[in-house]
């Protein structure tokens, strides 16, 4: 098989010195030593956020927040996974929010940290998935959901920027606020809604 | 592996093409699907020998666990605390999400409990979409009559048509759920079109509409009075003095330990069993897919249906190796990507049902027209470079999903075609439901995939992300008027001493132990962080030594 001709590099996994082929993910790697991995193991594909690590390359003196599924291992790499933190502590109902209208000021007072952003760029720096969530932020305090929510199409809910954030603003769910309340107020298709009216007046039947 | 030709060599060969012909088809289905599709694989069924389905056909890897010993019993119970719920839901993907969040709406009090984290399922990795019938000239009675037809009429009826009928109010959920989805200029539903189906009816956001959906379900949930165990998974259900089913033993990853969840119902949602490899093959699931769910029900007494069809999707990455199996949403299909064989020939229409299209490929695989790499994998091109030339920028803006997986891959699919070749994606059967998703026993409700019956042998896109909230939600209100007056006299795992009984006379080896709960990549069985938890063979085996 392939994998046997494929270049090996060295790499610490969780203080675990490890030899594997260079086409692994840390995650992989770590099982391909042997060693288990239970927790901080999701979907592989990068699009469930359970696997956080902290990743050093060689040489680099910057330790950077990543996917552990995502990251391809390298010589000389160190890779730390990281647990999930705490939920966040803010909590919001949508059918609480009366009209679209109320938006904005529902919004402050559920993220009152979100307008005391120092702009640090942690949370941008430490987004596995290159969103500018900062400027999200700064969009939704202002009141522009819309355009916030499409900053984090990508966003996977990982809460490597809810770690990271100083002030607690929770940014991913800031984000995800952000992209449910334009939802829930401002998804109205017409042609969902005309299929609705026809089946509540009983036009279609099926033969069961 | 059999002959193919070298993926340099076709690469270099490959041209993309605004149009190509397909060569006239003269195969018919049937006889594709028994010469090639892995269901018809010699040896791959054995008869089951003990419990609800005795004498039926069933996978041998899925028979072995469904017959195998439980992982606990009376004596890991000793001292084990009792808590109290009205509705346990187990599983925490969209079926679980959507079962919890109606019980909890209706007024009861909800547990649910998931083996990893909330949301950690294939509904965040699901990507093509979901189906409902709303544009003009399509009906609920075609939804139905495509998803029986493409189930080559192996389904349900009754639980098909509730479905059908259903589908736009889940679409209206979702969206009061906080979901978004592609809309066109003037805000209504985008559409595109399932293999096998005669309409434009699958709604989506991008190729991420598992993703999207798992957010708003997940932020939900959290949001919301029910209580989430994580990191809990259920090792066992437990039975009341009638074998009704009256709660589960969730073990927790936390602190290893036991505890002992009474519930008026249960509503099992711990989804499929990708990560068991069936046939060797690569799966597009996730970690957690080891068909838990399946075991737990089978051992109280739940009937279940079709355990010898399973779906393997026909765009799964073949290449490179260590994404082998990732999932390429049947959008891209459906955006007009051609499959090409070795020689840069289509040989099947891409749009038929996924077994008929898996079953072709394989055929061109077997026959030495499939594209070889290394001597480790094997499959055909997904065309994406024409569909780009047709239409560019379509894949970035639609399926930006394919586009990361590209990048992940070195590969721009824009220009470079992918590798593919059919990957382990669903458990068409389960679990026998009623049109409440009340299974064969009292008390015990299984939704998504765990279930069986909707989709027959072969499920269309679109089907399985209606289906959890679909019926996720018609078990939630239902499990919620589940009331036992003053509750359960008496509740055990009795239920396992006839198991044990059965296992013995049928001379059926006890060392196997279930559910699965990891795959083996994971050796939780080895973990010495999971030391007080009771483990299954290798661990028994290792103490013995």
């Amino acid at each position: 098989m392939s994998e046997k001709s494929e270049k090996l590099v060295n790499v610490t996994i969780d203080g675990k010195e490890i030899t594997a082929p260079a086409s692994l993910s840390a995650i992989q790697a770590l099982w391909h030593a042997g060693y288990p991995r239970i927790k901080s193991v999701g979907c592989l594909e990068g699009v469930c956020g359970s696997c956080r690590v902290l990743v050093r390359r060689e040489g680099a003196s910057e330790v950077k927040t990543e996917l552990g599924c995502q990251t391809l291992i390298e010589e000389g790499m160190q890779v730390m996974f990281l647990v999930f933190p705490r939920p966040t502590h803010h909590t919001y109902q949508l059918t609480d929010i009366k009209s679209s209208w109320e938006v904005q000021a529902k919004f402050h007072e559920i993220f009152p940290e979100a307008s005391r952003c120092r702009h640090c760029s942690g949370c941008v720096r430490s987004c596995p998935k290159g969103i500018d969530v900062e400027l999200g932020v700064e969009l939704a305090t202002k009141g522009r959901f819309r355009q916030a929510g499409e900053l984090f199409v990508e966003c996977v809910m990982c809460d490597l920027c809810l770690t990271a954030c100083p002030e607690l603003i929770a940014p991913n769910h800031v984000g995800l606020f952000s992209r449910r309340v334009t939802a829930y107020f401002h998804t109205r298709p017409s042609n969902l809604i005309n299929r609705l009216e026809k089946l509540r007046r009983g036009d279609f039947h099926v033969a069961e | 592996m059999t002959n193919g030709i070298p993926y340099e060599e076709a690469l270099r060969q490959y041209r993309p093409g605004k149009k190509r012909a397909l060569p006239p088809q003269d195969v018919a289905v049937d006889d594709l699907l028994r010469a090639f599709h892995p269901d018809y694989l010699e040896d791959s069924l054995v008869t089951l020998q003990v419990g609800p389905n005795k004498g039926d056909p069933c996978h041998r890897q899925l028979a072995d666990v469904l017959q195998a010993d439980a992982r606990i019993d009376e004596a890991d119970l000793a001292g084990a605390p009792v808590v109290e719920t009205d509705v346990l839901v187990i599983g925490g993907g969209g079926a679980g999400c959507a079962a919890a969040l109606e019980a909890s709406r209706m007024g009861a009090r909800v547990t649910l409990a998931t083996k990893l984290r909330l949301g950690d399922s294939n509904t965040v990795m699901a990507e093509g979409g979901i189906q409902a019938s709303i544009e003009k000239g399509d009906t609920p009675q075609m939804h139905l009559d495509d998803t029986l037809k493409a189930g080559h009429n192996q389904g349900d009826r009754k639980l098909v048509a509730k479905m059908v009928m259903d589908a736009p109010d889940v679409i209206r959920w979702l969206v009061q759920q906080g979901m978004q989805f592609d809309l066109d200029e003037f805000g209504n539903l985008l559409t595109r079109r399932a293999g096998g189906t005669s309409a434009d009816r699958v709604v989506y956001y991008r190729d991420y509409t598992g993703l999207e959906m798992m957010r708003a379900l997940r932020e939900a949930v959290r949001n919301s009075k029910i209580e989430v165990l994580d990191y809990s998974p259920a090792v066992e259900l437990l039975s009341n003095e009638s074998c009704h089913c009256a709660g589960a033993v969730i073990s927790s990853l936390k602190d290893c330990s036991y505890v002992m969840v009474r519930a008026n119902a249960v509503i099992l949602a711990t989804g499929g069993i990708g990560r068991m490899h069936l046939n060797g093959f690569p799966t597009s699931n996730h970690f957690g897919a080891t068909g838990d769910g399946l075991v737990l029900a089978y051992r109280l007494g739940a009937k279940l249906r079709d355990l010898d069809s399973f779906q393997y999707h026909p765009s799964g990455l073949a290449h490179p190796h260590h994404l082998a199996g990732s999932l390429i949403t049947e959008g891209v299909r459906s955006a007009g990507a051609y499959l090409l064989n070795g020689h840069g020939e289509r040989f099947v229409d891409e749009l038929k049902t996924r077994d008929h299209v898996s079953a072709a490929i394989l055929r061109e695989c077997a026959e030495g027209r499939g594209i070889k790499v290394n001597g480790d994998a094997m499959g055909v091109w997904l065309d994406t470079p024409s569909v780009e030339l047709r239409n560019p920028g379509i894949l970035a803006a639609q399926l930006p999903k394919l586009v990361q997986l590209g990048k992940k891959c070195g590969i721009d699919p824009t220009k470079q075609p992918l590798l593919v070749y059919p990957t382990l994606h669903y458990q068409n059967g389960g679990a026998v439901i009623d049109e409440s998703g009340l299974s064969t026993v009292p008390g015990l409700y299984c939704v998504g995939e765990v279930s069986g019956g909707i989709h027959g042998r072969n499920r269309i896109m679109g089907n399985a992300l209606l289906e959890i909230i679909s019926f996720g939600r018609k078990a939630g209100g239902h499990a919620v008027k589940q009331v036992h007056g003053r509750g359960h006299k008496k509740v055990t795992i009795g239920h396992l001493s006839n198991l044990r009984r059965e296992l013995a006379v049928a001379d059926l080896p006890m060392g196997v132990k279930g559910p699965m709960l990891f795959p083996e990549c994971a050796k939780f069985e080895l973990d010495s962080d999971y030391d007080g938890l009771r483990r299954g063979k290798e661990h028994d085996d290792r103490e013995a030594e």
